[in-house]
């Protein structure tokens, strides 16, 4: 076993640079700011203001825990005169359930997408997201869930491998992507134009995966269980001197030895001689294999000194929270893709190694540094500004739309927290950017909002809900005009808004002849704010 | 600039296209971005404008994959054969199945492609391979061919969406790298708005919500210039005034008198559906027929399948001729593959990509030919075969669109077809 383990850390010899690190003793969040005034400074940027508190709070909600605040949230937080609150804030909403499952919601899309192949819906998917969820609510280390994730053996873990449908290539190029942050696709039929790996570099990983097998071991369409396991024997086949090496070609080529990107070959055991592999029926989970070729490489890819690791997750989850990533997008690490902020970049990897990959920690870093407080009002048109001048902006994904909604009308967190956005949902609203972060309006979300049953609904009064309470309450119509504003935007409203919205609530000369007209304009005022681009994106 | 959301009547004076709004807009605004609807405009609309081509598509997917020697390369006297007859056509030299005998006379307007030779050969990621001319298992986000000739073909002037489908979905890969703005807007099967479509509540609050709404939107958008707010409220209002335009999709009027020639099938209706709406600027619309995946009884089942093409295809070309339409609107005829020459034990055929047909009529597409062969039994290539990527060049190189064309995914390059498509020169009219 240790010989193996010396092996995996030599072969990053080349690369070893982050070991040297000395510790760091200025906060992450310093650091932070300091690197990121510079380079406003260097750019001749304006340094910009700082958030409102509804704003920092809006958008602090929804980034850790996936749903905007709810009325009395809004009320405290603005009310709240210490001067540390938004720090307090974070670390209520680190420790609340909320933040795992949010986790787990955007680790399920990063490890599936929206519409993996190969696997039913719903029900196992919900499973991998709560196992998910264990995870971060333990706060498990970032190497050890990947490690997890790539060894399955876990119940409720095996979700990624089933998406691939025994597929080695698209198991490497995924795993490469999303855990290592570099794109190996390209060099699966030539070798890669713009970065340094050959179909060497591909086959040789793909030899990693190639023995692994998923067993669909019960379970009908939407519920099945998966189990993975791994063969003694299988290779990949591939011959490199072929002067035309067709795309994928398995056929007619040689074993590929199995190589860790980059750097040397796998060293392994022989198979004992006259070594069969074992017969499996349907639904048999192979015997543990005599020598398991991935459990080298999860090592390889968890081991604290690989190059890659620390720096794609340092990368992916800046970006969950700034927008864009040091490297755009952010699975795409190469040669002609150099990082903004590089030497940011660096020191943010070197502390979260030496955190020992501690998500929370990066986490509360990140959203207590200015640079994620500022504001979101600026004349630069950019959604995802390059050196981070302007808050992102980005669409709500559709469960904290849903969340959200649910939050804001008043029906509660429990409520929002069993909320499932529908099939309609999904399909009109689930998949609004254009894969690179880049929101695009379409005509199929507005009609949805403008005239299905979804929106409609949670703005007629029912019981115990927003609209019901406003209309049963004795408040002026000043003050329920502020709750309205408070429940949806989170803000109270300008000036204007109140005026615009009181004359639309209260049209004196009509109020006495229909008696219905307060609950109908009461339901039409809060489709406009739920339909409004205010709501539909953080701040 | 008196736009009200959701104002469905309004006056010619409020009915305003998007190229009145352009002009206004750079009349106002200067340059500068104001609190007004000219913030949604920004240069790539302007460009959209210059680059339409006038030409529009109409893709007929025959979904669960057509067989070829049943309907456009017969092979009388093989034992591939199957029990149905060639019959003559308006052009010398071609026959096509008995029960197309509608097509029969127009085939003056085909070209047949009789030596299609593709690679992905089952329902997945066959409709995949023939939507957006690259495998799935690339697994890329790939833009449907809907996708790529909205953006290529679209007048930015119309109210209509530019991708439209309905009927059974051949693929679901949707506008891919090209963004959601290019999304295909999916009627029901026989063309019918889905239901969404329809106001929910009466005009009267529909107006007025909808005003309150735009004040919203314009006190947002005095200190909000970010580009994807500008995008929101550019789709809300192209919504509008697709509500405004519903009525193009209500075709229930000149059905009663075209239902007996297309044939009374949500089909049929579908195609009478594509013809209004590329009359209307539609660039592009795909109907798709299911049912084709005869792995038993393929013959009663090709039968009644054609029963319900005939009519409706034929019919489609037909007025679309007659309304001039025909040489700047391209129609194609297609599946994800083509049906195994050989009879299986079940009297079905298989799914089968190495010698099939496609179909091209209209706009740009020099008919009354047959391109390629297969050989005498059907089961290869004899002549001039014809790949994904060539077949997809054809059609982009008829429609004026480079099928070279370049976009970026981050850094990566993709093309509308990959490296070495070749459009089909002896096609293209």
């Amino acid at each position: 076993m240790s010989k193996y383990l010396n092996l995996a850390v030599t072969i990053f010899l080349p690369f070893f640079f982050l070991g040297t690190a000395i510790a760091q003793s200025e906060p992450l969040r310093n650091t932070i700011d300091q690197e990121i005034k510079g380079a406003w400074i260097k750019e001749k940027i304006a340094i910009p203001d700082r958030s409102t508190d509804s704003v920092f709070l809006r958008r602090v909600y929804l980034d850790l825990i996936g749903m905007i605040p709810n009325y009395g949230e809004v009320t405290a937080f603005l009310m709240d005169t210490d001067p540390k609150k938004r720090e307090k804030l974070v670390d209520n909403l680190l420790a609340d359930p909320r933040f795992a499952r949010n986790q787990a919601q955007l680790w399920d899309l990063n490890l599936l997408g929206r519409n993996p192949q190969n696997i039913g819906t719903s029900r196992n998917r919900e499973a991998f997201q709560k196992w998910l969820a264990i995870q971060f609510k333990n706060n498990e280390p970032y190497d050890r869930i990947v490690h997890k994730v790539l060894i399955a053996s876990e119940e409720d873990s095996h979700l990624f491998y089933a998406q691939f449908n025994g597929s080695a290539d698209d198991t490497t190029t995924t795993v490469m992507r999303v855990f290592l942050g570099t794109q190996l696709q390209c060099a699966k039929c030539h070798d890669h134009p713009f970065d340094i790996w050959t179909q060497r570099d591909f086959y040789g990983m793909t030899s990693f995966f190639v023995r692994t097998v998923v067993v669909e071991i019960s379970g009908s369409n939407n519920d099945k269980k998966y189990v993975v396991g791994e063969k003694s024997t299988g290779d990949v086949n591939f011959t490199i001197s072929s002067k035309d090496a067709k795309p994928g070609a398995k056929k007619g080529g040689d074993p590929v030895k199995p190589k860790f990107l980059g750097g040397a070959d796998l060293i392994e055991p022989e198979l004992p001689k006259n070594f069969l592999e074992p017969k499996l029926k349907p639904k048999e989970i192979p015997p543990k294999p005599i020598f398991s070729r991935r459990e080298k490489i999860v090592e390889w890819i968890t081991a604290k000194e690989n190059p890659y690791l620390a720096r794609a997750a340092v990368n992916r989850i800046w970006a969950q929270f700034m927008g864009r990533g040091f490297v755009h997008p952010v699975d795409d690490f190469n040669p002609n893709n150099q990082p903004n902020l590089a030497e940011l970049l660096k020191k943010m990897e070197i502390g979260f190694i030496n955190s020992k990959f501690d998500i929370k920690w990066l986490i509360r870093e990140i959203v207590n540094s200015s640079a994620y407080q500022v504001t979101e009002i600026s004349p630069v048109a950019d959604a995802l500004p390059k050196f981070y001048e302007r808050a992102r902006v980005r669409p709500l994904a559709v469960e904290e739309l849903m969340a959200s909604l649910h939050v804001a009308t008043g029906l509660g967190v429990e409520s929002a927290l069993k909320s499932v956005p529908s099939k309609d949902m999904l399909k009109y609203l689930g998949e609004p950017t254009d894969g690179q972060g880049t929101f695009q309006g379409s005509l199929s979300e507005h009609l949805f909002f403008h005239n299905g049953d979804t929106l409609r609904s949670v703005c007629q009064p029912r019981k115990g809900n927003l609209a019901e309470n406003l209309l049963t309450s004795t408040d002026t119509w000043n003050a329920k005009i502020d709750r309205m504003f408070l429940s949806a935007l989170s803000r109270m409203p300008t000036d204007m808004e109140r005026d615009r919205f009181l004359s639309y609530l209260n049209p004196k000369e009509k109020e006495l002849v229909d008696k219905k007209l307060p609950s109908q304009r009461l339901e039409e005022a809060l489709w406009v704010l739920f339909s409004c681009s205010e709501f539909r994106f953080n701040r | 600039m008196a736009i009200n959301f959701e104002s469905v009547n309004c006056n010619r004076q409020q009915h305003l296209s998007r190229r009145s709004l352009l002009k206004s807009t750079l009349v106002t605004t200067s340059g500068m971005v104001v609190a007004n609807w000219g913030a949604l405009f920004h240069s790539q609309t302007i460009a959209a404008q210059a680059k339409q081509t006038g030409k529009r598509c109409i893709m007929l997917y025959m979904e669960g994959g057509a067989s070829q020697i049943d309907t456009f390369d017969m092979k009388p006297g093989r034992p591939t054969a199957g029990p149905f007859r060639p019959i003559k056509t308006n052009v010398n030299g071609i026959e096509i199945c008995e029960y197309l005998p509608k097509m029969a006379q127009h085939a003056d307007k085909l070209a047949i492609i009789r030596s299609m030779k593709t690679k992905s050969v089952d329902h997945g990621i066959g409709g995949y391979h023939m939507h957006t001319c690259y495998p799935s298992s690339e697994r890329f986000p790939h833009a449907e061919i809907g996708a790529m000739i909205a953006k290529y073909c679209e007048n930015s002037n119309n109210d209509l969406p530019s991708f439209i489908k309905m009927g059974s979905p051949g693929c679901t890969a949707g506008s891919g790298y090209l963004g959601p703005q290019y999304e295909p807007f999916t009627l029901d099967t026989d063309g019918k708005l889905p239901s969404f479509a329809n106001p929910s509540v009466p005009q009267e609050v529909q107006d007025r919500r909808g005003e309150l709404l735009k004040f919203m939107e314009d006190q947002h958008a005095k200190n909000h210039f970010a580009r994807p707010f500008s995008s929101h409220r550019e789709a809300e209002l192209r919504t509008v005034r697709l509500m405004r335009a519903r009525k193009t999709f209500d075709v229930a009027n000149d059905w009663g008198k075209a239902r007996e020639r297309y044939g009374n099938s949500p089909f049929g209706r579908g195609c009478f559906t594509a013809l209004k709406l590329v009359e209307a600027g539609v660039p592009f619309v795909e109907i798709g027929q299911d049912g084709y995946d005869s792995h038993n009884d393929n013959f009663p089942v090709h039968k009644a399948n054609m029963g319900v093409l005939d009519p409706a295809w034929s019919s489609l070309l037909q007025d679309l001729q007659d309304r001039g339409l025909l040489q700047d609107t391209l129609v194609v005829w297609t599946s994800e593959f083509g049906r195994t020459p050989a009879i299986n034990a079940q009297a079905g055929r298989d799914h089968f990509g190495r010698a099939w047909t496609i179909v091209l009529a209209g706009g740009g597409i020099k008919g009354g030919q047959h391109y390629g062969s297969s050989n005498r039994d059907g089961f290869e290539v004899e002549d001039k075969p014809v790949d994904e990527g060539s077949y997809f060049a054809t059609i982009y190189k008829a429609l004026g669109i480079n099928p070279r064309a370049k976009h970026y995914l981050g850094v990566r390059p993709i093309w509308a077809t990959p490296e070495g498509s070749k459009p089909i020169q002896e096609l293209i009219g």
